[in-house]
């Protein structure tokens, strides 16, 4: 039977990288899975939640899980969303009745990051890819430490053809982003940022590969502020590609 | 005790154990259990040659990471030998004249050092308890000789309980700090040396020495010698010829 | 209490970000003991030992006031003598007092974070009492007149030049960079001092109430100098420092000591608890040990921080913390730094005070993973702003920034209706396009934004955003089938 996922899209996907989204559909289409966009969502809640805001967060989550209360399984194009999702959401739905947390808890059992759906889910990694170029990939802190999502995004990595991983030092350092940090602490953020830039122009790559936009944009940012040539890419558009870089 | 009474409750209350009243260890086996080591204690004593032999290699290769000079003597008389020749090529880092201090006791009284070095311009002092002068003679010394009650292979550990004639200023004052080891004191690791301290009465003090003083503290250069013994040395005393 | 002159986080974070020895330094620390303390548990001899030590710390705590009567009634058997101090100026009249009635004129110093907690220095210099660090690292920033900035490796924010110039001023000796030169002439000045002095002060990494020794750890040796050699012993503890069984001692004082410096165990740990005995000829006179709370006892009864108790202060957290390593220590402001001190500094001096320390950080769990007793500082950061958003009576914490409040009441309006939300994204993208640049990036916005934009790009809002591209994708697909019906 044909395997069904509903698309958790990240805001800053909806509103700034759909080319993101599309890329993961077609992919998720290519791997034979019927793929749904339920209408309506908005946000997972992380960034009233990170900042204190529990009461705000909550309205978002109770979106969330009602919209995606039937659900098979839920993809979302973010290690960080789906970290709050899974790992937050039971805190934050603590006091309500025990049918919103069992709801809660369903709904975030069934939440799976890209990367981690596709190889632990689907038990695909070769998705007939060609992406021929130089790139590292920089390991973001909720979905490395959050999810423990380390070796899935490598090995999809490691089957597109033409494509070379090479390593970067501290791939596992912090880029700096931080949700609302990147704003209050600008200084601080745009720093560690500087820092992730150094080490990704030491392995000569001419991309930088996530798995969390938010991650990729605050790079991006200082990337193209020291008018460096290397791009980012969110790993579903290096699996989407069968052809040429583009 | 007003204070301690006031300060305990303010902890309980914390605890919201306030209504208990004042609570004490024995009401809490639990926590204050300890480990059953007889276990420990069988396979310490149960050691022969061969495996004191592997803990002495041990020893000296966690020696050379913490730049610990471990050597090996047969008896006390080469035991004696190695120290007169450390104290010969050696330099007083503080005054200029050669003095020695030992710790009390048939192990370093065995060495016969005064003998040894007679004639040398070397003086050799031994912690006498009650000795209103010791400390100064510490405080003279560019070597310290103490006796180890016991030595931690995994760590090259070298373990030191205070008792009136082992004085914890020997190994401590002077610039080079030789242990003597008994190889039978050998133990492989910190939770044999718990197993037996918990079976005797806490010392007033004990110190495990793991090599010379270090520091890293500029730039993260090790540098040896910030304010305790710059150079250590452990003489392990085997009790048979080497091959 | 002593409170930290008015933080300045922010400050004294652009400070540590304009010095380039200190970026340089951090990375090397970290690298070093950061990396090797990951290493560490990345194939550990005794895989259980941190979740082991993590339960044992907690079972403690939970036991503390039975634990700490024990811990006293054996130091006092043993001949020492306990102060309970309540406050930080408690502890400091006694060791004041103290000091008066031993007739001291000199005290030397062991590391000890919790001296520097509770501000000792200040007061016994104001008795005309000398006091002297001798950790080489905290005898720098003294000379320097400076707080230190790292748990462990106090000095680790200067180079050697600075070093140099220090100890040519201060020491008298020619100029030299070389650490080893360096490092003697320090043994030098404070090996006198060491051995003169009446007093000396040392801190306690971890006591056992069974047994009444306090443990101390160290490289340099210093700590057993100082302990040994003057005729008084004073050894400051925070409450929490204590361990039931000797068993318990040692393996957490093997743990600390494997975060902190990765060795299998430190040059010195030594194990202290009362005077000289009767016929030793050396070790103090008078043993003191003044047992502290200052604020923890507070912490303690709150369930949402009583981990922060478990801390065994070896600095992992610094080590590995991105923020940290870019900032350094004297942006906190406080005696304790990095990712635990912004804890517990707000809980110890009031949490709208050290707001910027709740906030200041990126999350990125770093600190959680290397800590040697999991202590989940992540949580506890998050657990401040939710008071730092609507108060907390308990906490005395008033709701931080009614801005921000605000704008987070919008942001819900928005989230909880696609049609506000999506709108609001079609706005933004409209009022945008002035600010779009030839490289096709935002280089100067306002509001936050602008703040974005000082040192990074922004990239635009999409014309066509993913929903809209979805359901255009869907209309084209189902023409498709049409199509394909129709001509098929």
């Amino acid at each position: 039977m044909k395997k069904r996922v509903s698309l958790f899209i990240q805001c800053l996907v909806e509103s700034m990288y759909p080319e993101v989204g599309e890329a993961m559909v077609d992919v998720l289409e290519r791997a034979g899975v019927q793929v749904d966009f339920p209408e309506g969502q908005t946000c997972c809640g992380q960034p009233a939640f990170n900042s204190g805001y529990h009461h705000e967060a909550r309205a978002a989550a109770q979106r969330f899980i009602s919209i995606f209360a039937d659900a098979e399984h839920i993809v979302c194009p973010s290690g960080s969303c789906v970290h709050m999702v899974r790992h937050h959401y039971p805190e934050l739905f603590a006091g309500e009745d025990q049918e919103t947390r069992d709801l809660a808890a369903r709904v975030a059992a069934n939440c799976y990051e890209f990367s981690q759906y596709l190889v632990d889910v689907l038990k695909i990694t070769d998705l007939q890819a060609r992406f021929p170029a130089r790139v590292t990939y920089h390991d973001s802190c909720h979905l490395l430490r959050g999810l423990g999502i380390a070796d899935q995004p490598r090995q999809l990595l490691a089957q597109v053809s033409g494509l070379e991983l090479v390593e970067m030092v501290d791939s596992d350092v912090c880029c700096g982003f931080g949700g609302t940090f990147s704003v209050n602490y600008a200084d601080i953020s745009a720093a560690m940022a500087d820092e992730k830039v150094d080490n990704i122009l030491a392995t000569g790559a001419d991309y930088v590969v996530g798995c969390d936009m938010s991650c990729l944009m605050n790079i991006q940012g200082r990337l193209s502020r020291r008018r460096e040539a290397v791009q980012v890419k969110h790993i579903a558009e290096i699996l989407a590609s069968t052809g040429g870089v583009g | 005790m007003a204070e301690r009474s006031a300060f305990l409750k303010d902890i309980r209350t914390a605890l919201d154990a306030s209504s208990a009243g004042e609570r004490s260890a024995s009401q809490f086996p639990a926590v204050f259990s300890q480990p059953d080591v007889s276990g420990t204690i069988a396979e310490i004593n149960s050691r022969s040659a061969e495996d004191q032999q592997a803990l002495l290699a041990r020893f000296q290769e966690s020696g050379t990471e913490i730049r610990l000079q471990v050597h090996c003597a047969a008896d006390s008389a080469a035991a004696a030998a190695i120290i007169a020749d450390i104290a010969r090529d050696a330099e007083p880092e503080f005054g200029t004249d050669k003095q020695i201090i030992q710790h009390a006791g048939r192990e370093c009284a065995a060495l016969n050092l005064a003998e040894l070095l007679a004639g040398e311009e070397m003086t050799v002092h031994s912690v006498v308890p009650g000795d209103p002068d010791a400390r100064d003679k510490t405080e003279a010394s560019f070597i310290g000789i103490t006796v180890a009650d016991w030595g931690i292979a995994e760590s090259a550990t070298v373990v030191q309980i205070t008792e009136p004639g082992k004085a914890r200023s020997t190994s401590l004052v002077p610039s080079i700090h030789i242990a003597l080891l008994p190889i039978e004191r050998l133990l492989a690791d910190l939770s044999e040396l718990q197993a037996l301290l918990q079976n005797q009465p806490p010392a007033s003090s004990y110190v495990l020495i793991s090599g010379p003083s270090k520091t890293g503290d500029i730039e993260s250069h090790i540098v040896y010698g910030a304010h305790g013994p710059k150079d250590m040395h452990v003489v392990v005393i085997t009790g048979r010829k080497s091959v | 209490m002593k409170a930290p002159d008015a933080p300045d986080y922010r400050q004294g974070a652009r400070l540590g970000l304009a010095s380039k020895s200190l970026q340089k330094n951090l990375k090397t620390l970290q690298n070093r003991f950061g990396r090797g303390a990951f290493k560490e548990w990345s194939a550990p001899a005794d895989p259980g030992q941190r979740e082991r030590v993590k339960q044992r710390r907690m079972d403690i705590l939970e036991h503390l006031d039975a634990v700490l009567a024990l811990l006293a009634d054996r130091v006092e058997e043993n001949g020492g003598r306990v102060f309970f101090a309540k406050t930080a100026e408690e502890a400091v009249k006694y060791c004041v007092e103290v000091a008066r009635q031993g007739d001291v004129k000199t005290i030397v110093k062991g590391k000890s974070m919790v001296s520097a907690e509770i501000g000792v220095d200040a007061a016994l210099h104001r008795e005309g009492i000398e006091v002297l660090e001798t950790d080489l690292g905290e005898y720098i920033v003294q000379l320097r007149e400076e707080a230190p900035s790292h748990i462990v490796a106090p000095s680790v924010h200067l180079n050697r030049r600075q070093v140099g110039r220090l100890f040519t001023e201060k020491l008298g000796i020619p100029y030299s960079e070389d650490p080893p030169t360096l490092t003697m002439a320090a043994r030098k000045a404070l090996r006198t001092k060491m051995l003169t002095a009446d007093m000396g002060i040392s801190g306690c990494n971890i006591a056992c109430a069974e047994t009444g020794r306090i443990g101390l750890v160290s490289n340099e040796g210093n700590i057993r100098m100082s302990t040994t050699m003057p005729r008084i012993h004073v050894a400051l503890m925070g409450i929490e420092r204590v361990e039931a069984t000797l068993a318990g001692q040692l393996e957490t004082l093997q743990l600390l000591i494997k975060a902190a410096t990765q060795q299998k165990l430190s040059g010195y740990v030594s194990f202290t608890g009362g005077p000289r005995q009767s016929g030793d000829i050396d070790g103090p006179e008078e043993f003191h040990l003044v047992l502290i709370d200052n604020g923890r006892s507070k912490i303690l009864a709150d369930p949402e921080f009583r981990e922060v108790l478990a801390c065994l202060r070896c600095g992992a957290c610094l080590n590995v913390c991105p923020v940290y390593g870019r900032i350094g220590g004297h942006a906190y402001n406080a005696t304790y730094s990095g990712p635990v001190g912004a804890v517990l500094t707000p809980l110890l001096y009031g949490v709208n005070r050290h707001a910027d320390l709740c906030k200041g950080e990126s999350l990125c769990g770093a600190c959680l993973d290397v800590c040697p007793v999991n202590n989940d500082l992540p949580r506890m950061l998050l657990a401040l702003r939710y008071k730092l958003a609507y108060g907390d009576e308990r906490w005395q914490t008033r709701p931080h920034k009614p801005f921000e409040a605000f704008t987070f009441k919008l942001w819900r309006l928005a989230v909880s209706n696609a049609l506000i939300y999506r709108l609001l994204c079609k706005g933004l993208s409209i009022l945008q396009q002035p600010f779009i640049k030839e490289n096709g990036m935002i280089t100067r916005g306002i509001g936050p934004a602008g703040e974005w934009t000082r040192d990074r790009d922004l990239p635009p809002l999409a014309r066509r955003p993913f929903s809209k591209r979805w359901r255009q994708r869907k209309e084209g697909k189902s023409a498709q089938r049409r199509d394909e019906v129709k001509h098929g």
